[in-house]
């Protein structure tokens, strides 16, 4: 039996094909070395003057400043987590603006909804659930005051059709809802427990 | 005796992406061959890479890890705009359909590194890089990481996704039914 490393060796296009970028550095070269030539001014005189550097720097730490503390209040979940965690809605049959998706590990396609309901700054816990099998294992998700209010008031008017959970862009689980979901979802299980503990660390909350 | 690496910065912007070509080109192609079909589109990716740093100098860190860190997202940023452009994945499903049946081993081979080189357009550009660096450059997991400014646990999911996903694929190439850890 191939491994993954080996098929991909073999086929590995550095390994059979004539480097024809040798012949294409010079050229290369001088195109880049021209484009920094002519896209790069000289500072303007005005800014190396002290009064002028101070206000320069005072209005750039003040857009920081602005910036930031918006960004910051919105959640620092959201900004440390390793694995983005996202729930969207979804639908089984293409509609104008929806994203069609293929679900990781099957060829069920579906396609979602642009917004996104909750992301890591809505978690209030997550935890390791035992999943399928022996050795499987899901992740529950709890939500907080403000993801309950965002999940409720977005699957109550969905039920029937599915709902997308995305870790890091991929679609993991798409089960058509029941009723709404409020206060937590459970990410059922076909994961390792390694691969659902690293899930849960990423998602920056526990 | 304690001794301190200086970096020595070119003078103009001109000369500093002149040294920033040379320390990196070769690497930066062999990436960007792994990350796309053919020597044309790894060639532009290369090209784009290089004029974002000669339209902004300045923004380009100093040292050699950095700068090479700092090309290799640009690479694959890039490498992701087009992608999505380009919906590669529906392209993906209409190529993957069983090829036609050839007249000569010559010929089987190529398809069958066609077939493999096309299942990798499937994976999303960073996916892809990050099974490219571990698989065919041999970094280690925590090297992949501090290239790509993301942490170990991502690298490992990527990898993971990425390995399962080129499982399901290629099943006929790998001759066996379940999936490769």
């Amino acid at each position: 039996m191939k491994t993954v490393r080996d098929i991909l060796r073999d086929a590995d296009p550095l390994s059979h094909e004539p480097h024809r970028f040798e012949q294409e550095r010079e050229r290369l070269r001088q195109a880049v070395v021209v484009a920094a030539s002519e896209a790069t001014p000289p500072a303007s005189p005005w800014i190396r003057t002290p009064i002028a550097l101070f206000v320069t720097v005072a209005l750039i730490v003040a857009g920081m400043a602005a910036v930031g503390s918006q960004i910051w209040s919105q959640g620092g979940a959201t900004l440390e987590a390793a694995i983005r965690f996202e729930v969207r809605l979804a639908e089984d049959h293409p509609t104008a603006g929806l994203r069609e998706v293929r679900k990781v590990g099957s060829d069920r396609v579906i396609y979602l909804h642009e917004e996104i309901i909750v992301s890591n700054g809505d978690i209030a816990q997550s935890r390791l659930v035992q999943g399928d099998g022996p050795s499987r294992f899901g992740i529950s998700v709890e939500f907080n005051a403000a993801g309950i209010e965002k999940m409720r008031k977005a699957t109550a008017s969905h039920v029937g059709r599915p709902v997308a959970i995305l870790i890091d862009g991929d679609v993991v689980m798409a089960p058509v809802l029941r009723s709404p979901i409020t206060t937590s979802a459970v990410i059922s299980g076909d994961f390792t427990r390694a691969e659902a503990e690293r899930i849960i660390d990423g998602m920056g909350i526990r | 005796m304690a001794s301190v690496l200086s970096v020595a910065l070119p003078g103009t912007p001109a000369d500093r992406l002149s040294a920033l070509f040379d320390a990196h080109h070769d690497r930066l192609y062999r990436l960007a061959r792994r990350l796309t079909p053919n020597t044309d589109d790894a060639l532009d990716l290369v090209q784009e890479t290089f004029l974002k740093a000669a339209r902004s100098p300045t923004s380009v860190p100093v040292g050699l890890t950095s700068e090479e860190a700092w090309l290799v997202r640009v690479l694959i940023n890039i490498r992701r705009d087009q992608w999505r452009q380009t919906a590669v994945r529906k392209r993906h499903d209409k190529e993957m359909r069983p090829s036609a049946i050839v007249d000569n081993d010559q010929e089987a081979v190529l398809m069958a590194r066609a077939t493999v080189w096309r299942a990798l357009d499937m994976l999303t550009p960073r996916r892809r890089a990050v099974v490219v660096m571990h698989e065919l450059e041999g970094l280690t997991i925590s090297a992949i990481a501090s290239l790509l400014g993301i942490s170990a646990i991502t690298v490992r999911w990527h990898l993971s996704m990425g390995r399962r996903d080129l499982t399901r694929v290629l099943r006929p190439q790998i001759g066996e039914s379940h999936e490769n850890r």
